[in-house]
């Protein structure tokens, strides 16, 4: 029997019972929030998160938070600590700056702190990814924004926005001044600071029927629990140093090369701890790709975190047995000012989750991931322009209804609805006909793209072809999509992920391809069309059990020709008449030969 | 009026409630049968009819109306056991039923393979055709093209077809068009048309209800229809009814029609009966019922007399099982039980569920090779169950197996076992405690105000602390508790929904449009009721509601209209002001600034079938002293010493009197604790009532 190491510091029960409570109530925001926001990129897509962070600034608890918003919502807390003294019961917050703790400025972040027998006990977070900010162009993603004033989004670094539960109507009406759609905008407010304030009114309850004590013993020993979880989790790993790289796509003229990344680790099991070195990178660019602090920490501990047991809490408990090195005025690490990070939560982020989850596969067969399938583009891209139904009234929203293939594990093939690798599959797909009711276009088509997955023992997810065009006025149509030069990555023999592609396409059918990052104007009768990007393949695919293959040639994940060629997997019968299956003889000396050749070769 | 029965066929048991004309309930159980329902039906039949002074036949022939419930559907869907069927769809889309509408659990867990898809993807035909948002042909229907794919569903020899095109509820042509195609070219072939069945948006909600109905016509027709000639063998003469999920009784014909409806037919009968019975005890009409079985624990919710329904019902699991589409009674379930496995994780912290040991091996104490300590062993060792005379005898517990359980998890944490049970119970407990709270903030209930009433055999070992900690006054566990569903079907109306999607804001109401939306589906429901005879006439009701946001908002509140049509604009801000006040319910607030958009339109038509029940004059609380228990035995309710605790067998009370904790009361199939500081007294009917506070 294991021995417990932990039973001895925390009590067992309390600590599960009141650890359920608060997972509740993060839920409880968590719903508050989806069902009450009014921009789709939350309330359709679920791009938003919910913590609760302790009153000396660790982060608690974050239930099905975004991997990408998790790490820095406790920084944010502790700006708001120690920009205002005079923190009182009442208090909302606004904070959106990049440099004190935020991801990127889309993502508004309300903050309550919650007042116990008059001490500030917790601060309850909720930050909502926001339809718009108020950008120079309609769009929260600003690739080319060379540094912030040319990003243009209003800044908020803990503002005030309510004092004694009444809001501070100036900021209101500054954001109303400044913001498109303000009324979206306003009604996500609401919704953000009202998830917020159910935190605050819940957690007072639990403070109220354990006491105050019992419930900072609590705090202190989750944190403990937390940490120990992660002990056992990295104990497990092979004593290492690991070192991989990766690299965004191009962004032209800027950045012909694209932007290379180089993570380094040092697993040690006996001490129980990672450390991840980042300094090695390039400085920060004069454009909208820089990573946050929050988004590099967050990115790198969702790399580590799907290399781990999945049961680990993410809290900053379990986040102490990380040690990040990080260079101020790096690309990834700690951004210097005045460098723009608006696209910090996706593009660079993905290919740091891919490039740290996949460097645990250097560890051996079962280890790590492959890389799955980047890019924000044409089926995540911003439309914006004249609603011909409404009286030509302005629109702006994110379409979120790509899939981007999911990375292939030691154990399963790719999630096929991963979207990208900073939220890891948690976000919403929008609906065809929702996504037709409220933006005055039409899809000409959606359809998945067979043999896309990466190959392997385990195949990555494949990716979605998708067109649509406006039926009207022209819609402009603005994306900074990554991942159309540089595939994810196979591992362990698997085969690299698809890349994503764009066209325009005239209105007598003419495609021509899209740079990567675009911003073009679609008229009545023109289309966009785009590919998703596939996720990639862990191990070899001679080795995929065949009658995986034979399902999916079945159920056309894969051709016929693809499972010959690629999986070395030959079939009788025939697929019309459902009588297809493998040919095992055939097969076993097929790939006996292909083993053959690749030992020779 | 004669006798009504009711049965309940669920995975295991089934149960049947036999109530006389006085209202006296008698139930009979047997195990399920599943090769032919009727085979442990009768026997279930013969069980009450025996305790009646009856023989089945006798029982038959003097009943009125027989209600039947039934698992089949879920299961089928649940192990995807259906009929051969293949889902059309527009052209370009075919991906529907595979891409769903995303989310996940865990964003860093990589274990599992993506779920498949309802209906395979080999089983998709795409139609070249599309609809626009408005309802005009982007592309014209291809009537060469849509034969040539019935050719090839012909010779591949599919048994049923679901039919679900993009925007098919803005006009609904092309879908029409091609079932008179499948009418004419696979004759005897069942089908589904998404707008007929679900006409509400968003495409993959309504595909997958679609598919799901079409795939159980073949199957739920020959079971029905089965049934019901099993029953006519036997001579009964009389009525046939169907409990469906919206938690009403159904015509046989209708469901044979929309077999999906019969999905959730058991669980959408627990808030039935729970209303009922808080209805006769006085205790208002705010009610959250608790259902607890060996392996889940089911939550739902009356509001003020309602019941509250969804669109968000998943049959095996949220996101990697299927939605069923259709708007059916919230019942949300949760892997909690008598049967719940604890264990301590890695970090040293107690954990219970959600693995359980189910019904085989089952728990330690059933002396059935199981040695996983569940939550049934840890009653056991605290001493609620007698082991001799478990289940009014029906099987004998080992206590020592459960003890020996238990004791591992004791050992683990340096604690007695007792204690430990008692930690196991009070953590499965907890888990109860916070899915409660879950459906009652989505749907803005404050427990406080309701009235909790507990069903399955498992409720009366924690159903006390659970209200307790709800801050819940009050709470009735019925005398028929243990087939709370069945019993429900007693009291249950004939329900049936229409609905159609017409989308308008308030500031630019379609007053007229509406109107003619709503007289549809009036007219619909009208033409059905003509059919039912002049009986349902007189007791009949139509209920308007209409599924609305704010502007821009997706996800719609159900909102009931006070009116049947839009008379003028004064109507339309009372709907505005109704919908507020609904928002403001569930989220706390609302945004009087905010035009509301409607999107979905429903008509409820409500015949009543069963008598009105009313509040019974119940003994005074504390007219009967305690009688003298049969026994006593020592039980643990927290300390780590035995508290000799009076045992009472259901036979010992009569209505009126009132039992002090610590005590335990051992019903025929099912077991009640009252744990120290609280009470409960046995109500005028013979239900167990706690005051609590």
């Amino acid at each position: 029997m294991d021995r417990v190491q932990a039973s001895s510091a925390i009590d067992p029960v309390i600590t599960a019972v009141i650890a359920n409570r608060i997972d509740g109530v993060v839920r409880e925001m968590t719903n508050t929030l989806l069902r009450a926001a009014r921009s789709a990129v939350i309330n359709s897509a679920r791009d938003f998160s919910c913590a609760i962070v302790t009153g000396d600034n660790q982060l608690l608890a974050c239930a099905e938070g975004l991997p990408i918003h998790i790490f820095g919502v406790h920084n944010q807390a502790r700006a708001m600590t120690e920009f205002h003294a005079d923190l009182a019961e009442g208090d909302a917050f606004l904070h959106n700056d990049p440099y004190s703790g935020n991801t990127h400025p889309a993502d508004h972040c309300f903050l309550v702190p919650v007042f116990f027998e008059g001490e500030h006990l917790f601060t309850a977070a909720a930050k909502a990814h926001q339809a718009d900010i108020g950008n120079s162009i309609p769009t929260t993603y600003h690739a080319a924004a060379k540094d912030v004033y040319e990003e243009g989004s209003l800044i908020f670094p803990a503002v005030r926005i309510q004092r004694n539960f009444e809001t501070v109507e100036d900021v209101v009406r500054m954001c109303r001044s400044r913001i498109r759609v303000a009324g979206q905008w306003y009604g996500d407010f609401l919704a953000g600071i009202g998830a917020a304030r159910v935190a605050e009114r819940r957690l007072k309850e639990l403070c109220a029927k354990y006491g105050k004590d019992t419930i900072k013993t609590f705090m202190r020993d989750w944190l403990d629990y937390s940490e120990q979880r992660m002990i056992h989790g990295i104990a497990k790993l092979p004593k290492a140093k690991l070192v991989n790289t990766g690299r965004h796509d191009p962004f032209e003229p800027l950045l012909p090369e694209g932007i290379p990344l180089k993570v380094e680790l040092d697993i040690d099991p006996q001490a129980a701890t990672i450390t991840v070195d980042l300094r090695d990178n390039i400085d920060n660019i004069d454009c909208g790709f820089n990573e946050s602090e929050a988004c590099t920490v967050s990115s790198v501990m969702a790399g580590i975190f799907n290399s781990l047991d999945p049961e680990i809490p993410r809290n900053s408990g379990s986040f102490r047995r990380v040690k990040l090195l990080m260079r101020e005025g790096a690309v990834v690490g700690k951004p210097r000012f005045p460098h723009s990070c608006s696209v910090a939560t996706t593009n660079v982020a993905d290919r740091l989750v891919n490039c740290t989850g996949a460097a645990f596969a250097q560890l051996g067969d079962g280890y790590g991931l492959a890389e799955g399938g980047v890019g924000m583009g044409v089926a995540f891209s911003v439309v914006s322009g004249k609603d011909h139904r409404y009286g030509d009234s302005p629109y702006v929203n994110q379409l979120i209804i790509a899939n981007n293939g999911g990375p292939a594990s030691a154990r399963a093939d790719g999630w096929l609805t991963y979207g990208l690798p900073v939220v890891g599959g948690l976000m919403y797909r929008d609906s065809v006909e929702i996504d037709e009711l409220k933006h005055p276009m039409e899809f000409k088509h959606m359809r998945l793209i067979p043999g896309s997955g990466g190959a392997g023992r385990f195949r990555g997810a494949p990716g979605c072809d998708i067109a649509f065009g406006p039926k009207e006025h022209p819609v402009t149509v603005i994306y900074p999509c990554d991942g159309q030069h540089f595939a994810p990555k196979g591992v362990r023999g698997g085969a690299d992920g698809t890349c994503a592609e764009g066209w325009h396409v005239s209105a007598n059918g003419l495609e021509t391809k899209l740079p990567n990052v675009t911003q073009i104007e679609v008229k009545k009768g023109e289309l966009i069309r785009g590919l998703d990007a596939s996720g990639a393949g862990y191990g070899d695919p001679l080795k995929r059990d065949p009658r995986r293959v034979l399902h999916d040639v079945l159920e056309k994940w894969e051709t016929v020709t693809r499972a010959q060629a690629v999986y070395g997997v030959v079939f009788k019968g025939s697929l019309d008449d459902e009588t297809l299956a493998v040919d095992v003889t055939a097969t076993t000396s097929l790939r006996a030969a292909r083993a053959a050749e690749a030992t020779t070769a | 009026m004669g006798f009504r029965i009711s049965v309940d066929t669920g995975g295991t048991f089934t149960d049947i409630v036999v109530m006389d004309e006085s209202g006296r309930q008698t139930i009979g159980k047997a195990l399920t049968t599943k090769e032919r329902i009727f085979r442990g039906m009768s026997e279930a039949i013969e069980v009450a009819a025996r305790e009646l002074g009856l023989t089945m036949k006798g029982l038959l022939d003097q009943t009125d109306l027989l209600i039947y419930g039934t698992t089949r559907a879920t299961n089928a869907i649940v192990t995807r056991n259906v009929a051969k069927t293949a889902f059309l769809t527009t052209m370009g889309f075919p991906d529907t039923l595979v891409l769903k509408e995303g989310g996940k659990v865990n964003p860093h867990d990589f274990t599992q393979d993506y779920p498949e898809p309802y209906i395979p993807r080999r089983y998709t035909f795409e139609i070249e055709e599309r609809m626009s948002a408005e309802g005009t042909a982007s592309v014209p229907f291809n009537e060469a093209q849509a034969r040539s794919v019935l050719e090839v569903l012909k010779a591949r020899g599919f048994e049923a077809v679901a039919v679900c095109f993009l925007w098919s509820i803005a006009n609904p042509d092309h879908e029409l068009r091609m079932g008179e195609l499948i009418n004419e070219m696979l004759p005897g072939v069942p089908f589904t048309l998404s707008h007929k069945l679900v006409p509400i948006v968003r495409e993959y909600r309504r595909a997958s209800a679609t598919a799901i109905d079409a795939s159980l016509k073949p199957l739920m027709q020959d079971h029905l229809r089965g049934l019901e000639a099993d029953l006519r063998a036997t001579g009964y003469r009389n009525d046939i009814l169907v409990s469906t999920s919206v938690g009403g009784v159904m015509l046989v014909d209708e469901l044979v029609d929309a077999p999906i409806h019969t999905a959730k037919s058991g669980p959408a009968m627990a808030p039935v009966a729970a209303l009922t019975y808080s209805t006769i005890e006085n205790l208002g009409d705010n009610v959250i019922v608790c259902d607890t079985g060996g392996t889940t624990f089911d939550v739902g919710l009356v509001r003020d007399g309602r019941l509250t329904y969804s669109r968000d019902t998943w049959l095996g699991g949220q996101w990697t099982g299927h939605l069923l589409g259709i708007s059916s009674v919230d019942v949300r379930s949760i892997g909690a039980g008598g049967g719940s496995i604890a264990w301590i994780d890695e970090g040293g912290l107690m954990r219970v569920g959600p693995q359980s040991a189910g019904a085989d091996p089952g728990p330690a104490c059933y002396g059935r090779g199981g040695t996983q300590p569940t939550v049934s062993d840890a009653a056991c060792v605290l001493g609620y169950f007698d082991p001799a005379f478990f289940l009014g005898g029906r099987m004998t517990l080992d206590t020592e197996a459960a003890r020996r359980a238990i004791g591992t998890v004791a050992e683990r944490i340096g604690r007695p076992i007792e204690e430990t049970a008692w930690n196991i119970l009070n953590l499965a407990t907890e888990l109860m405690i916070k899915a409660i709270q879950e459906i009652t903030i989505a749907e803005g209930v404050n427990p406080r105000e309701s009235t909790i009433v507990a069903g399955g055999g498992a409720a009366g070992i924690n159903i006390l602390p659970i209200a307790q900690e709800l801050g819940c006054e009050r709470l009735v566990l019925p005398k028929v508790a243990s087939a709370l569903s069945a019993s429900g079907m007693q009291f249950a109306d004939i329900v049936k929904e229409e609905t159609a999607s017409l989308v308008t804001t308030s500031d630019r109401f379609n007053l007229e449009g509406v109107n003619r939306v709503l007289s549809t589906l009036e007219r619909k429901l009208k033409e059905f009721l003509a059919t039912l005879g002049p009986r349902a006439q007189a007791a009949h009701r139509i209920e308007f509601l209409t599924e609305a946001r704010y502007l821009a908002q997706v996800w719609e509140l159900e909102t009931p209209l006070e009116f049947s049509r839009f008379a003028t604009e004064a109507d339309v801000e009372g709907l505005v002001e109704s919908f507020h006040k609904v928002h403001e319910r569930v989220f706390a607030m609302r945004d009087e600034g905010s035009p509301v958009e409607c999107v979905n339109w429903k008509a409820r038509l409500i015949v009543k079938l069963a008598p009105e029940v009313t509040g019974e004059a119940g003994p005074a609380i504390t007219a009967l002293a305690a009688p003298t228990p049969s026994t006593t035995r020592s039980c643990y309710f927290g300390g780590t010493t035995p508290v000799p605790t009076p045992i009472y067998k259901s036979g010992d009370l009569k209505p009126g009197y009132k039992i002090v904790g610590p005590a335990i009361v051992e019903e025929p199939t099912t077991t009640l604790v009252v744990f120290p500081q609280t009470s409960t007294t046995v109500s005028g009917v013979g239900n167990y009532v706690f005051g609590i506070g």
